[in-house]
């Protein structure tokens, strides 16, 4: 009778430590996401950015699409400067940068002439590049910086949430954003809301102007504030 | 479970102390380094593209 209570009373233990096992393992993946991931990111990203830099310290030049194409800056993020690669899989935006589109939708690269030059980056973990997209109001500006020129676009709309599957978004002529002519725009595309990803968040924005590189990289007059 | 662990480790208390501290960190590099980067994005916790599928 004793020994099939210690029986009982073993296995109940045994349950009990896997429960607390299992707690703890749950705890670490939460550290992992928020912290670790973007510990690796940046650090990745960092690394990336200062080879490109390095490769434009001669000067401004033809468009660079090796190892990144520019450098995004958006002031009311307050993130500094975002490499821009090609593609979307995790594999590129899990280094700390944002990509742009190839699949579904090709992304427009912002010196054609027309289209939609359409990016997507992490909300959180991983760098997070694009986790203060919810501060992006209608009149911020979002500059794209290349070799040798400054793209500066202004946000006209945003759209808190959306499906996953509303690729349509991506679009030359982004319809959803109220737009029905061929232009310069630009989308940013995240998950929300944070820490999740049932949803996707999307800022459209507008080309207002472009301005040439000059010797010093001096920049626009929209990152000088 | 833990106690049988405990029980299995040899030398005193100092030492079975200290083997239990590298076995957790061994356990915790483990799953940083491996289980959850595979596990990640099997998750939906952070897919941040628009597609069809």
């Amino acid at each position: 009778m004793a020994r099939a209570r210690d029986r009982i009373a073993g296995i109940i233990s045994v349950f009990g430590e896997l429960l607390i096992t299992a707690g703890v393992v749950l705890g670490l993946f939460v550290v992992y996401s928020l912290w670790w991931t973007n510990v690796i990111a940046d650090r990745a990203a960092d690394k990336e950015i200062s080879q490109v830099r390095d490769r434009w310290a001669g000067g401004p030049g033809a468009l660079d699409t090796k190892d990144g194409i520019g450098f995004l800056h958006v002031p009311a993020m307050g993130n500094g400067e975002v490499l821009v690669k090609r593609g979307t899989d995790p594999k590129t935006l899990n280094n700390g940068v944002a990509g742009y589109y190839t699949d579904p939708v090709a992304a427009a690269l912002p010196s054609a002439k027309r289209g939609n030059f359409t990016l997507a980056a992490h909300r959180d973990g991983h760098g997070a590049k694009f986790h203060n997209i919810h501060k992006l109001k209608n009149g911020d500006s979002i500059v794209f910086e290349t070799k040798d020129v400054w793209y500066v676009y202004k946000v006209y709309k945003t759209l808190p949430e959306t499906s996953k599957y509303n690729v349509k978004v991506l679009d030359p002529i982004p319809k959803e954003s109220g737009r029905t002519k061929a232009g310069r725009y630009i989308t940013l595309t995240t998950c929300t809301p944070i820490y999740t990803s049932d949803y996707r968040y999307i800022v459209w924005g507008e080309l207002e102007r472009t301005e040439k590189v000059d010797r010093d990289r001096t920049p626009p007059a929209e990152l000088r504030l | 479970m833990y106690g049988w662990i405990w029980r299995h480790l040899p030398g005193n208390a100092w030492v079975k102390a200290l083997t239990s501290l590298v076995l957790a960190l061994a356990v915790v590099y483990v799953l940083f380094q491996y289980v959850f980067p595979w596990a990640e994005p099997l998750l939906p916790f952070n897919d941040v593209t628009v597609d069809g599928q």
